[in-house]
């Protein structure tokens, strides 16, 4: 038996993120979780990617997990920093391959909402606000959304589209003008793809001890479903020691919640 | 438009090209010492009214004593602006900002605003309009540039588009394909920002050690712009380094302001007070009258950046800030520098 416990479902997540990195990819970097996975991929099967970061730090020398997108550690000896607009410009004219977003609800069609539950004329509650995550959203090549999922968090409809996704489907993100999209959805409970014509969010592989009922009960809306569901494979004790301890030793982000 | 408090002139203003030329046009070209208290600052350049743009990172190289100053003075009626905005969310329900064009108010992974929250629920505040980081970036850069506008890829397809009075969407007239969507960004004007820098000479010409961020755009843009400095340096300093990327004649002040960011980070100086923003987050910001006791300690009964400091912990705090951005920056051996500390508070959301 190994001696390493078994990897928590925010371990899973962070792991999924980190595997939807490949090698050599320029990475834009947010905060939280996509921070972890990132870092994850640089010290385990991906370590000649470059991070770069929407308050302007690029390729920083490794170093402990950034405490904010403005950390020092986003541009720890870093041979140059961009200004914002400049950051974001990368994305659109193709310098990043891959970006990672986090939203409080995501719908079937991979929207991101960041701003508001309800809606500003009759709120529910306020969230912070885009940031950089709509620009992120509509100019990288690649995305990947990350979120925990429940059927709350995973409308059929986000009340507001902060960050579109594939918009209603079909080919209207494309008649939007926009570039890229979103390639993935990552929770706790498995990894997501989008249907290519229809881009409905559809079942792409779960976690370990996950099924497809528990993937369509953490879900406000029908999920599409392949005909054979594949399973991850959990990641080895080499990697979860790695991110246990090289990661994010604190547990900031990949300790589970007391209840 | 119709708006709860802002007027229809301050709304006009910020997206008034030809009035921020006249008014730059108006400036003194006169290379003199700027330098003045941070007190007298504020009250010269900082009026009731004004379009704020907040700058540096939120709570990195941002001149968080020049807006605890801001409160000091009780101004008010002001508008804010910044992409982030973070910091406006004391200053609204301090009673200084009244309306905003929102980007992003928060401290990111340590959970949602309250304090912004509640403002905009009371009707504290109002919103005037609603970006994206880089949209409203691209805003400030087209004013720095002298373009009316810039044609972007951004906001395409999302509700930001319906809460945003000044962007348009059209067809790219000048594309390969003319039937392309693109929003039209105007060029955006605010009235004032600070811009807390490493080093400044007393002319105003400054030098921004790490990102940026929207500093350079907005010393341009901004009709009034305060410098605050770490350190005042002789003007030959500035010279032999050749990278001051403010030049002095966008400068109207020059406040000598060493821990001007605290307690932020400043880049080659100090690392944040962490536990601080915690406390603000998760302590400071549920109710109002958390708020009002939180800017009586921190803001009220300190008359300077000094007795914050002694508030924090004094030489103490000051050596181990000084310490862990050293660390991070990767400038001295970081084997005996913990950044390890205790969250008192546990997080609520």
């Amino acid at each position: 038996m190994s001696k390493v416990a078994p990897p928590n479902p925010l371990e899973m997540l962070a792991y999924n993120i980190a595997q939807m990195i490949e090698d050599d990819q320029i990475v834009y970097v947010g905060t939280g979780l996509p921070m972890v996975g990132a870092i994850l991929a640089k010290k385990t099967h991906a370590p000649n990617i470059t991070l770069v970061y929407e308050s302007g730090g690029q390729d920083p020398l490794e170093g402990q997990m950034p405490w904010s997108v403005g950390c020092p550690f986003t541009y720890r000896k870093s041979p140059a920093v961009l200004e914002m607009a400049v950051s974001f410009g990368q994305c659109a004219i193709g310098y990043v391959d891959i970006a990672f977003q986090g939203g409080a609800q995501i719908d079937m069609y991979g929207n991101v909402n960041t701003s508001v539950i309800g809606s500003y004329e009759n709120l529910k509650s306020i969230l912070p606000g885009s940031g950089g995550g709509n620009d992120i959203g509509s100019l990288t090549q690649k995305s990947v959304l990350v979120g925990l999922q429940t059927p709350d968090r995973f409308p059929a409809r986000v009340d507001f589209i902060t960050t579109p996704g594939y918009l209603d489907g079909g080919d209207s993100r494309e008649k939007a003008g926009l570039m890229g999209g979103p390639i993935a959805v990552v929770t706790q409970v498995g990894i997501y793809d989008f249907e290519p014509v229809t881009k409905r969010m559809r079942i792409k592989a779960l976690n370990p001890g996950m099924s497809v009922e528990i993937a369509q009960a953490c879900t406000g809306f029908e999920l599409l479903v392949p005909d054979e569901v594949p399973f991850i494979e959990p990641p080895s004790d080499e990697v979860l020691e790695i991110l246990r301890k090289e990661v994010d030793p604190r547990g900031v982000f990949i300790k589970m919640p007391a209840r | 438009m119709e708006f709860m408090y802002a007027t229809k002139e301050q709304f006009e203003r910020l997206v008034d090209f030809k009035g921020a030329r006249e008014y730059h046009l108006s400036k003194s070209r006169k290379k003199k010492d700027k330098r003045m208290s941070l007190s007298e600052a504020i009250a010269e350049y900082v009026k009731d009214g004004d379009i704020l743009a907040e700058t540096g990172f939120s709570y990195v190289r941002s001149p968080i004593q020049a807006y605890f100053e801001i409160i000091r003075q009780k101004k008010k009626n002001m508008v804010s602006i910044g992409s982030p905005m973070s910091n406006t969310s004391y200053l609204m329900t301090m009673g200084c900002v009244y309306a905003i064009h929102l980007s992003y108010i928060g401290v990111e992974m340590r959970g949602n605003d309250k304090n912004f929250a509640r403002a905009i629920k009371t009707k504290q505040a109002e919103i005037l309009s609603i970006w994206s980081h880089g949209s409203m970036a691209l805003g400030f850069k087209a004013a720095q540039l002298g373009a009316p506008f810039i044609a972007a890829k951004q906001l395409l397809g999302s509700d930001m588009l319906k809460y945003n009075p000044y962007v348009k969407v059209i067809e790219n007239p000048v594309g390969l394909d003319k039937s392309e969507p693109v929003v039209i960004i105007p060029a955006l004007f605010p009235d004032v920002c600070i811009i807390h820098v490493q080093k400044a000479d007393r002319y105003g010409n400054a030098v921004i050690e790490g990102p940026a961020v929207n500093d350079i755009a907005l010393a341009a843009a901004c009709r009034k712009v305060i410098i605050t400095a770490e350190k005042i340096v002789p003007e030959m300093t500035i010279r032999e380094l050749g990278n001051a990327c403010i030049p002095f004649w966008y400068v109207d002040a020059v406040v000598e302001l060493p821990y001007g960011a605290l307690p932020g980070c400043c880049p080659g100086c100090y690392y944040w007070a962490r536990e601080w923003w915690e406390w603000l987050v998760r302590v400071g910001t549920p109710k109002q009258e958390n708020v009002d006791d939180i800017m009586r300690y921190w803001v009220f009964e300190c008359k300077d950046q000094f007795d914050f400091i002694e508030k924090l912990g004094g030489i103490r705090f000051i050596d181990q800030a000084t310490r862990l951005m050293e660390a991070a920056q990767a400038n001295i051996d970081d084997s005996l520098v913990s950044f390890d500390y205790q969250e008192v508070i546990p997080k609520w959301d």
